[in-house]
């Protein structure tokens, strides 16, 4: 008994010692891999011939600028002019191009996982059900049975935002000039804000009918209520309805900047540090890609759940609607919820 | 000159600092008192720490375009 109980121990021993051996073979290798790969890289390439700078000249080797690289000019006559930033000029640009290689692989993937489905699942058909359904599920635990018309919008740009920050990350992309994470981009951001910013008022309009709708900003029905009410009812509405303008802003930029930040951080720490560091900067920046495409996504979801609920549903009941009116933060909600509060006092 | 105003506009980010500390703080100590809700607690909690973060990253994009604009603006 006592000698199988040491065996036992002794067995446990032995095979943690070879499993913590075998993890230390595994980062000798990658240390040594990656030497192997710098002093290639230095035989082939061979080292420059201007003097080198070293924090200066290897930071800005690696960081990417604000506008992105042009690809394919398609209006090479006219170029746009220099030192602006804001023009119109036809071009394929890198960030613009690696949309489409994602958005080529986002399709590729649907089409191949739904394409031989059967009863029990493979791994790659429950992966796919998988995100399916926590996104369904989680999208519906924000807005109940309302969210059930937006989900499709929801989970395609959590779907692509993800799949856009992570593309970042894959070695080639942002290192090559025509190869850069769409989401790095300003000019995609804005446009994918644009995009959410058009479903809130269409939506908006949609179900709560144009009166409706306006009405919830130009509140002209508090004045039965005496006119300082009327007033504070109107310019509460105001100030509401240009936070409806700031909301597209702060989604395109929040998003364009933790993705930017993220990889002029990566830049840096790999121009400063040697090869194993910025590791774990990268860990972060898969977290952060993640999370900020949870929260575009998702903030898109909440506001248009906000734009279609009319005034007088929101005093009574709104079973399954509780999450958001907590869960919406304190930037825009907090000046909106004391909004709601005074027109009611004023309409009812 | 133009490093200078990027400088002092990446002090912005010391609000969203501070947002996002007594944010984690408080939820901890919610999740502290009441373990059960603490699924709930932290969904609200990330959607708050987005929101405090969003302003932060407008003043590092404030800096950076205070770097960048500059040869426009001359």
């Amino acid at each position: 008994m006592e000698a199988e109980r040491d065996a036992s121990v002794e067995t446990a021993a032995t095979e943690k010692a070879r499993a913590s051996r075998r993890r230390r073979n595994i980062l000798v290798g990658a240390i040594v891999a990656n030497v192997v790969v710098i002093a290639l890289a230095l035989v082939i390439l061979g080292p420059g011939q201007q003097p080198f700078n070293f924090p200066a000249d290897a930071i800005k080797a690696n960081i990417e600028n604000l506008a992105p690289h042009v690809v394919v000019d398609l209006d090479p006559s006219n170029p746009p002019p220099p030192g602006q930033i804001i023009y119109f000029h036809p071009s394929i640009s890198s960030s613009l191009l690696t949309m489409w290689i994602v958005m080529a692989i986002a399709v590729v993937l649907v089409i191949a996982s739904t394409r031989r489905r059967r009863e029990i699942p493979g791994p790659f058909q429950n992966f796919i059900e998988f995100v399916f359904e926590s996104l369904g599920s989680f999208g519906e635990s924000i807005g109940g049975k309302k969210a059930r018309a937006f989900m499709p919008l929801f989970a395609t740009l959590f779907v692509f935002i993800i799949l856009s920050n992570w593309s970042g990350l894959v070695p080639p992309v942002g290192k090559v000039p025509s190869l850069r994470a769409p989401t790095s981009d300003v000019n995609i951001t804005i446009g994918l804000a644009l995009v959410s910013f058009a479903t809130f008022h269409f939506s908006g309009v949609r179900y709560l009918g144009v009166r409706g709708y306006f009405g919830k900003f130009f509140n002209f029905g508090a004045f039965r209520g005496g006119v300082g009410a009327g007033l504070i009812a109107l310019f509460v509405g105001l100030v509401e309805f240009f936070l409806e303008f700031v909301k597209p802003i702060t989604l395109a930029m929040r998003l364009f900047g933790n993705i930017f930040g993220g990889e002029l951080a990566l830049g840096v720490i790999t121009a400063l540090t040697v090869a194993v560091i910025p590791v774990a900067l990268y860990g972060l920046e898969v977290f952060v890609g993640f999370v900020q495409a949870l929260i575009f996504s998702v903030l898109t979801l909440m506001f248009t759940l906000l734009a279609i609920e009319s005034h007088e549903e929101e005093h009574h009941d709104t079973p399954g609607f509780d999450v958001p009116e907590g869960a919406i933060g304190p930037t825009v909600m907090s000046m909106e919820a004391p909004a709601h509060a005074t027109s009611a006092m004023g309409g009812h | 000159m133009e490093f200078i105003g990027a400088g002092l506009a990446a002090l912005g980010v010391i609000g969203p600092a501070l947002g996002i500390g007594v944010l984690t703080g408080m939820s901890t100590a919610a999740i502290g008192r009441n373990p059960d809700a603490a699924g709930q607690i932290r969904g609200v909690f990330i959607i708050g720490a987005a929101f405090a973060e969003g302003l932060g990253v407008l003043a590092v994009v404030v800096g950076i375009l205070a770097i960048v604009l500059q040869p426009a603006a001359k």
